[in-house]
């Protein structure tokens, strides 16, 4: 069956604001992303992955070219409502809420999508199992969680208001071999299991070898 | 909802810094309630001594009008001449005083009539060094000061001023104390042939409570009048200027205004002056009543007179307090905002992070400003409280030691008027048969006894009220969300890719 395009990258350049005219850090870059697959997008460190993804997930909007979801120009949609719904985004600096415990982060994600979950706790605590958090992580604060905790807690967080599109800044950079797998196999899961679009950003060739699709960013020379 | 319970938790876990918030919320509470508590006492004060204070208008010479009909350069014009004009010019019938009493500006009225007599086997004190007939005529220079009263001279002759008062509330000399009974009292009964006497004449003439004295017309000596002396008084002698041996007040006789209504009935060309004062309904009426006086036909000589100045002097010192409590409530307010601008401002710096944080995950401007905003208004709402509450125990000691001397000084007049008519109580009064005169009764000495002192008492103790809390409230509030504002201006402008590089 044709897969459908739900996040389509056409062409692209982008430069942050203070950077010189011609400084691109992004430059006529066009990806699809279809339902149903596992994307990674692999490049040396400072070649735009982050950045990228910045666009994707509408936090920048002063990009050459288009971006479309679901046929929607980026630009166009309500984006806190987009991000709130329709994609996870696990950061590659986890950005939880410091103050709170992990189970309180997951839910105000929840909240904040206005998502129907009959039982917010119940599902938070199958998330966190699903990432292999125990209980006495649960009600920890954040800070006091080590590296590899909060990014197991920012996963769980992005899929609590079940996305269609998932967006992973290098998910597994702090996680041994081992858990690294343990989190591939729940990303590729859900590209077959429940036809969501997971993107991966990456440096790992274990995480690449998995993929379905590998798209590569060249660092651009300065100047 | 989830707004709002993520506001409680972030308090909750950021207890530090909301209680540095807190206490600055706390410290311009207190001050403010303090302040707010001086200020409504002082109101009540100031209230209360309105109250005490009725508008009172007199009649007085209208001193331009009067000599603008005189001609300077005319030495034609001696002093006799003016003194006839005045007289005539501002002579009021008791007809006249009715008329203008009939009001809806006024609320009572009462006046005094007097006149120039003789009198039997009487000696007047030698007023030789005093001024002749320095009282006569001098009926409105009643209470306080207030001004008012006809201050020319009576065209009557006679050794003796005769002086009847329309009621109690008249009796202004005694009202403020410069009468005083020495002994017996204040007749109550208005349609007596009752009198009192200054004490210097009495000495002079060895009268006492009970004795009778005979006074004569000063124009026909057929008519005569037996008056019995139910009370002596003293005059307080302020201006100790005066070269006199004895007091102005005399060879005053003293007596209600039904006693020189027989007079007037029985000579009809007897001259006598007479001295209105009307209790106005408030304090905005004096223009209008001025007015339609006037067009009732009041003389262009005489004018309306208040005590409206001698109010606002009594309430000088307690309007000092209140502007300075205001004064400082003002700059309280201005700092307290300033200071909780600057916190929220460094705030907002140090929460840059978790701004970002609820952007990135989708949560809106708008409800993220909510959120902050509301985490802002349950501190200060707590604090407020709490410093309301503080406030509200230490600003009873505070307003009454600040106003203190104003609360002792208006309980003390209050019960120093009774004495000074003779009575231990004024308010238990028989109806006397004036009442269908239309005027206040003397049962209305109430009013100078009782009533005003419970009055400023209460207002005392009741600093903190629900209106001072809801006042607090209020201004803590505002100034709570003025600083708050910051906070918002801030959250719609960050960008959340921004603050989250920042972070790394
Ligand atoms: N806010 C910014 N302003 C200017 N340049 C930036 C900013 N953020 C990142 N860059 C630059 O953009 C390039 C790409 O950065 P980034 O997307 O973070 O790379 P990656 O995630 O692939 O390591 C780098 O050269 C970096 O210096
Ligand atoms: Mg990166």
């Amino acid at each position: 069956m044709a897969k459908k395009i739900l996040l389509k990258i056409d062409n692209v350049s982008y430069r942050y604001a203070d950077a010189e005219k011609d400084d691109y850090v992004l430059k006529d870059i066009s990806f699809d992303f279809e339902c149903g697959k596992v994307y990674a997008i692999k490049g040396k460190s400072g070649s735009g992955k982050t950045t990228l993804l910045s666009l994707i997930s509408g936090l920048e909007k002063d990009y050459e070219g288009s971006i479309t979801f679901n046929g929607k120009e980026l630009r166009k949609i309500d984006l806190d409502l987009y991000r709130s719904r329709d994609i996870g985004i696990v950061f590659q600096s986890y950005n939880l809420l410091p103050h709170m415990s992990a189970m309180e982060n997951i839910i105000l994600s929840m909240d904040i999508s206005k998502v129907k979950v009959p039982d917010k706790k119940k599902r938070a605590i199958e998330l966190m199992e699903s990432v292999g958090l125990d209980e006495t992580q649960k009600d920890r604060r954040v800070l006091k969680l080590s590296g590899g905790e909060q990014q197991r807690v920012a996963i769980a967080r992005s899929l609590s208001y079940n996305p269609e599109m998932l967006l992973a800044d290098e998910p597994t950079g702090n996680l041994d071999k081992e858990t690294e797998n343990e989190i591939l196999k729940i990303f590729k899961d859900l590209a077959k299991k429940e036809n969501k679009c997971v993107v991966i950003v990456t440096h790992s060739e274990n995480v690449c070898k998995q993929a379905d699709v590998i798209y590569e960013l060249k660092k651009k020379k300065a100047k | 909802m989830y707004i709002l319970k993520n506001a409680l938790v972030s308090i909750w876990r950021n207890k530090g810094r909301n209680l540095l918030i807190g206490i600055i919320i706390l410290v311009i509470a207190c001050s403010s309630s303090v302040t707010l508590a001086i200020n409504n006492s002082s109101n009540s004060l100031i209230e209360s001594y309105k109250n005490k204070y009725e508008v009172l208008a007199t009649l007085g010479v209208n001193r331009e009008n009067m000599m603008g009909e005189f001609d300077p350069n005319n030495k034609d014009n001696s002093r006799e001449d003016m003194m006839n004009k005045f007289s005539s010019a501002s002579k009021i019938s008791i007809e006249d005083i009715e008329k203008y009493a009939d009001s809806k500006y006024v609320k009572s009225y009462y006046y005094t009539i007097s006149t120039g007599v003789n009198a039997e086997d009487l000696e007047a004190a030698s007023a030789s060094s005093s001024s002749e007939g320095n009282d006569r005529g001098f009926p409105g220079g009643g209470r306080g000061g207030m001004g008012g009263g006809m201050n020319f001279t009576n065209a009557t002759s006679g050794d003796f001023t005769i002086k009847g008062y329309s009621s109690i509330e008249a009796m202004n000399e005694f009202i403020d104390g410069r009468y005083k009974i020495s002994s017996g009292e204040v007749s109550e009964d208005f349609d007596s042939m009752d009198c009192i006497i200054n004490s210097e004449l009495a000495t002079l003439n060895e009268m006492s409570v009970g004795d009778t004295i005979t006074i004569i017309d000063a124009e026909d000596d057929s008519k005569t009048y037996e008056l019995t002396v139910t009370g002596i008084f003293e005059e307080a002698n302020e201006d100790s200027n005066t070269m006199s041996m004895f007091s102005d007040s005399v060879n005053t006789i003293i007596t209600n205004s039904n006693v020189l209504a027989k007079m007037m009935t029985a000579n009809s060309d007897l001259v006598v002056s007479t001295s209105p004062t009307f209790v106005l309904t408030s304090d905005e009426v004096v223009d209008n009543f001025s007015s339609e006086l006037t067009e009732k036909g009041l003389s262009e000589n005489l004018m309306v007179e208040t005590n409206l100045d001698q109010v606002e002097g009594a309430t000088k010192t307690i309007s000092n307090v209140k502007n300075f409590a205001v004064t400082f409530l003002v700059i309280t307010l201005i700092i307290g905002t300033v200071v909780l601008l600057v916190i929220n401002m460094i705030n907002i710096r140090e929460r840059k992070y978790e701004i970002g944080v609820l952007r990135t995950i989708g949560m809106k401007k708008m409800a993220v400003s909510m959120q902050f905003l509301s985490e802002l208004i349950i501190v200060a709402f707590v604090f407020l409280l709490l410093g309301a509450g503080i406030g509200s125990i230490i600003s009873v000691p505070v307003s009454n030691s600040l106003l203190e001397n104003e609360i002792t000084s208006s309980q003390e007049e209050m019960s120093n008027i009774q004495g000074n008519f003779g009575k231990g109580n004024m308010g238990e009064r028989p109806d006397s048969g004036q009442e269908n005169r239309g005027n206040k009764m003397p049962g209305n000495l109430d009013k100078f006894n009782g009533v005003t002192t419970v009055q400023v008492f209460d207002s005392i103790n009741a600093v903190v009220d629900f209106k001072v809390l809801g006042e607090l409230l209020a201004l803590g509030m505002l100034i709570t969300v003025i600083s708050g504002i910051s906070t918002m201006v801030s959250i719609q402008r960050f960008s959340p890719l921004t603050i989250l590089k920042e972070r790394s």
